[in-house]
């Protein structure tokens, strides 16, 4: 199946970029490992047919979110180069032992899945935009119009408040 | 591809992220992290839209809203990274013990 050796192969490159994002020593290369992990997805996300949700996560995420962390990762540390704080060979196998047993868990806990989830390969009728924009703004008891609307004032209240916080103070609260 | 598939995808995806949020020193690095385990997250959503949905939009809506709430707390971490490098010249979470109890 020709799906099928696609959907492995953008598998594979997620999880190798993703491990590469949170291991790479230089945050630089984990943030450009990152964008790469986010087009994986979004090649995922089409095709599962949801192509609004592929295109967000292009606009949003390599757009917005990464470009914010790429300009953190270049203000604050020179280049990126964090190598100065070394994680000590302990510490990093007790993370990823404590998180393969999260893995392990959470793994066993879905080993044994109901028939409708194993066999759940049925699919709904793909969701279109209109679907999804109309939904959006219903009104009615299945609509997202509370979410969307407080999610808006969300967004400009953390915008403002990030001004504040970033904002140079004159000199007088600098107590360290 | 079934739905078990992606299930096992994200919750892999999810460790990862754990794995990072555990060993990372730098503040970057867990943010990064993070956004990880959401990734994670809204594969799971956009999967069980897909497979087995009375109401598929909803599904297709919600990650869309992790990534605008996931926008929101990269602006505010921002800023707070900004106002803490300046002050301290470093962002080694092993040394910002202020919040200490």
């Amino acid at each position: 199946m020709m799906s099928d050796l696609l959907f492995y192969g953008l598998v594979t490159t997620l999880v190798l970029l993703s491990l590469l994002a949170v291991s790479l020593p230089n945050l630089l290369h984990g943030a450009i490992a990152l964008i790469g992990s986010f087009f994986a997805t979004a090649a995922l996300y089409i095709m599962l047919q949801l192509e609004f949700v592929a295109l967000s996560q292009i606009m949003l995420y390599i757009g917005g979110i990464i470009i914010f962390m790429l300009i953190i990762i270049l203000l604050t540390s020179g280049l990126g180069q964090e190598n100065r704080y070394m994680v000590k060979g302990r510490r990093r196998a007790a993370g990823a032992g404590v998180s393969a047993l999260l893995l392990i868990g959470l793994l066993l806990t879905i080993s044994q899945p109901s028939e409708t989830l194993q066999k759940a390969t049925l699919r709904a009728a793909p969701v279109t935009m209109d679907d999804i924009g109309f939904r959006l703004m219903a009104t009615n008891k299945n609509g997202f119009i509370i979410p969307f609307e407080i999610i808006s004032i969300l967004l400009l209240v953390a915008l403002v408040g990030a001004v504040v916080i970033a904002r140079r103070d004159n000199g007088q609260e600098q107590e360290s | 591809m079934t739905l078990i598939h992606f299930v096992v995808l994200s919750l892999t995806l999810c460790a990862i992220g754990v794995y990072g949020v555990l060993t990372r020193r730098n503040l970057i690095g867990i943010l990064l992290s993070v956004e990880v385990i959401l990734n994670g997250a809204n594969i799971n959503f956009a999967a069980f839209a897909h497979f087995r949905a009375s109401d598929p939009a909803a599904g297709a809506i919600f990650p869309i809203f992790v990534m605008a709430v996931s926008g929101c707390e990269m602006a505010v971490a921002l800023a707070i990274i900004i106002s803490m490098y300046r002050r301290k010249k470093r962002l080694d979470v092993y040394k910002l013990e202020e919040l200490n109890g």
